[in-house]
């Protein structure tokens, strides 16, 4: 077993299942999206872009870019719902939507992400 | 070797700082939104995301706006406490790392790197790759730089870059610290690119230096080498990897020194393109009769071959100067015993003796103690370095051969000046008789002192005489040596050597020679008659005016 490999292994699932968490949910109404969720999603997401940060491999590369996506739709998410909430003073419809659908796309970066480890994982033989 | 290796060094000494804020941030965040507080009316509320995120962000940089939205209540300071040592800890041992790694010398050398790859992308001029850094490569980069030619320089030792650096050369020299006989680092130089036109390796190491040859010639094979080689069986090697020029400084000065013996005007012309006055000073002329060389290595064998060509007699003394201050621990010769030496080879009777030791201490006491015994001798002394030539000066020598100066000055010409170079290595086909008439024709035209200069008859150089000769029109040498002030006066100006290319070439040409667009010309005149010579045949009224008086 390599804890190296569980470690990485662990936070990059763990960025996806919280991701979808926050995501499942009727995307009209917040009320059924934790924003505490959504903080989780940000901070797994972020650790999980440093552990992938200083592989050179062509692998390592993509996975690196896919959590960067991630991370960037996610505090999109979040940036969004603070200025709802705090610039324009009521969270309406349009951007419920917005914050739910920002993190939907996070999901499938978070998605791909995952596939290409499970993938590098399959191939090696050790 | 990455370009981005930089980065990534950052990147994997930031992981677990990173990692540390991001963590620490997290709890602390949290933390806040989960903790009862009460706002400015006594209502009980929570903070929000937002809210705990600014709060944390300026507490734990230590920039403390002070608690917000609200004063925080007991419970809420209590947290805070403990988050301000846990997120200033992670904060400050993020910043340590950043510190530490401007520190670092791996760090360093790759930013080193990464500059020097700029400057090398940057060059646009045509530039020398200058393998070593040494009194001679300084002289080549001085001259080089005045020619407009860019120079890179790559030393294996950090202090010779550094003092390189501080030389402020003008064109910037762009200069690297790398092992020189490592493919990497030629790559790094700009071996490749289009206008990267020589390579010069002048190391003492012969091996190394053929090394290095092979290196170039399988990186690019277009690219001018200039190599030096001190034995002939180097040379035979360098010339099998299709090396062009080779510097054997021994050689060369086998060359000059038989030259000087069989004919002096040749000689007179050779040292005239490296600068001399075109005259021969009285103490340059070699004497009649029986020479001796002390010190028998490689330069001994050199001028052995020159005195045999030329036939003249002359004797040797083995002198070895490691051995000999091994023997006698001391570097000054000239006690009983080398006295006798001396006797025997016949300093008495001798014309002139040379002293071609490696070393230049006893080759100097060698010329002095030999003065002594007979005054009226002609003394020829082996400089090694370039450094104490005032000491060799002030010893009143007759002729000195300085290694190292001859070296840089024709590395210098094959680089920059390909015509007069070109000359040089023919005027040793030519005869004295050849010779003196061309140094009385140059005389009669030129005076005394006069300098060269080479063109290329093309747009850049020539503008309107290269316009004209691509529309057809025949013109002659001869006509563009009129004045543009009277048409039928000349300037004292000649030209040398006429170059189509590399297979068709005149020395001393005709003042009927049709020109052609492209071809170079090797001309000497005075400076005076240089800018007028430039102006006329870049300026389409002075051209036309010289050529038919109208205009």
């Amino acid at each position: 077993m390599n804890t190296q490999k569980v470690i990485s292994g662990f936070f990059f699932i763990l960025a996806m299942t919280v991701n979808f968490g926050f995501f499942y949910g009727d995307p009209a109404n917040l009320e059924y999206h934790s924003a505490y969720e959504l903080f989780a999603a940000i901070v797994v997401n972020l650790i999980a872009t440093i552990l992938k940060l200083g592989d050179k491999t062509q692998l390592g590369s993509v996975l690196l870019a896919t959590s960067l996506v991630a991370d960037i739709q996610l505090i999109a998410s979040a940036t969004v719902w603070a200025f709802a909430v705090y610039v324009s003073k009521n969270v309406g419809l349009e951007s419920a939507v917005a914050i739910i659908s920002l993190s939907g796309g996070a999901l499938i970066a978070n998605f791909v992400s995952v596939l290409l480890f499970i993938g590098d994982t399959l191939k090696s033989k050790r | 070797m990455d370009s981005s290796n930089t980065i990534w060094i950052i990147i994997r000494r930031m992981r677990i700082p990173f990692l540390v804020i991001i963590v620490t941030f997290a709890i602390s965040i949290l933390g806040l939104t989960l903790i009862p507080g009460m706002d400015d009316q006594g209502h009980p509320y929570k903070m929000t995301f937002f809210d705990a995120f600014y709060f944390v962000s300026y507490m734990a940089s230590t920039i403390g706006f002070g608690e917000a939205p609200y004063s925080f209540t007991y419970p809420q300071r209590m947290w805070v406490s403990a988050c301000i040592y846990l997120t200033v800890i992670g904060w400050f041992y993020g910043i340590g790392s950043i510190v530490a790694l401007v520190q670092d010398k791996r760090l360093a050398r790759e930013i080193d790197l990464a500059r020097f790859r700029n400057k090398i992308a940057g060059l646009r001029e045509p530039f020398t790759i200058i393998l070593g850094y040494n009194n001679i490569t300084h002289r080549i980069i001085d001259w080089l730089n005045d020619e407009g030619i860019r120079v890179v320089v790559v030393d294996r030792d950090e202090e010779k870059i550094t003092a390189l650096e501080l030389e402020n050369f003008i064109p910037e020299v762009p200069a690297l610290t790398a092992d020189v006989t490592h493919p990497e680092t030629l790559k790094m130089a700009g071996i490749h690119k289009r206008n990267c036109q020589a390579v010069v390796s002048l190391f003492e190491d012969d091996v190394k230096n053929t090394k290095i040859a092979l290196l170039c010639r399988l990186l690019n094979k277009r690219i001018k080498l200039v190599i030096k080689s001190t034995t002939r069986t180097q040379s035979e090697h360098l010339k099998n990897l299709g090396v062009r020029y080779i510097e054997d400084p021994f050689l060369f000065v086998s060359n000059r020194l038989y030259l000087a013996l069989t004919s002096p005007s040749l000689w007179l012309l050779e040292m005239w393109i490296f600068g001399h006055i075109l005259k021969i000073r009285e103490r340059e002329e070699l004497p009649k009769g029986h020479y001796i060389i002390c010190g028998y290595g490689r330069m001994g064998h050199a001028l052995e071959r020159a005195f045999k060509k030329a036939q003249i007699s002359y004797s040797y003394i083995d002198i070895k100067s490691t051995q000999y201050k091994e023997e006698k621990s001391s570097a000054v010769f000239g006690d009983a015993e080398d006295y006798r030496l001396l006797m025997e080879a016949g300093v008495k009777e001798a014309a002139a003796i040379i002293a071609a030791t490696k070393d230049d201490l006893i080759n100097l006491t060698i010329l002095s103690t030999a003065k002594k015994l007979n005054p009226h001798i002609y003394t020829i002394g082996r400089e090694n370095t370039i450094d104490d030539v005032t000491i060799f000066r002030s010893a009143r020598i007759n002729r000195i051969y300085i290694l190292e100066m001859i070296l840089a000055e024709f590395t210098y010409l094959f680089i920059a000046r390909p015509l007069a170079y070109r000359f040089v290595r023919l005027l040793h086909t030519k005869d004295e008789k050849w010779g003196r008439q061309i140094v009385e024709k140059m005389h009669e035209v030129l005076g005394e002192n006069p300098m060269h200069f080479e063109i290329t008859l093309d747009e850049d150089h020539a503008y309107a005489l290269a316009r004209e000769l691509k529309k057809g029109r025949r013109i002659t040498l001869g006509d563009l040596r009129r004045s543009r002030e009277d048409r039928n006066k000349t300037y004292p100006i000649l030209c040398l050597l006429a170059k189509w290319d590399e297979k068709r070439y005149e020395m001393i040409p005709d003042d009927s020679l049709p020109l052609e667009e492209g071809m170079r010309l090797l001309m000497a005149s005075d400076e005076e008659s240089r800018s007028d010579f430039e102006y006329i045949v870049n300026n389409y009224y002075e051209l036309e005016y010289v050529l038919t008086g109208k205009g």
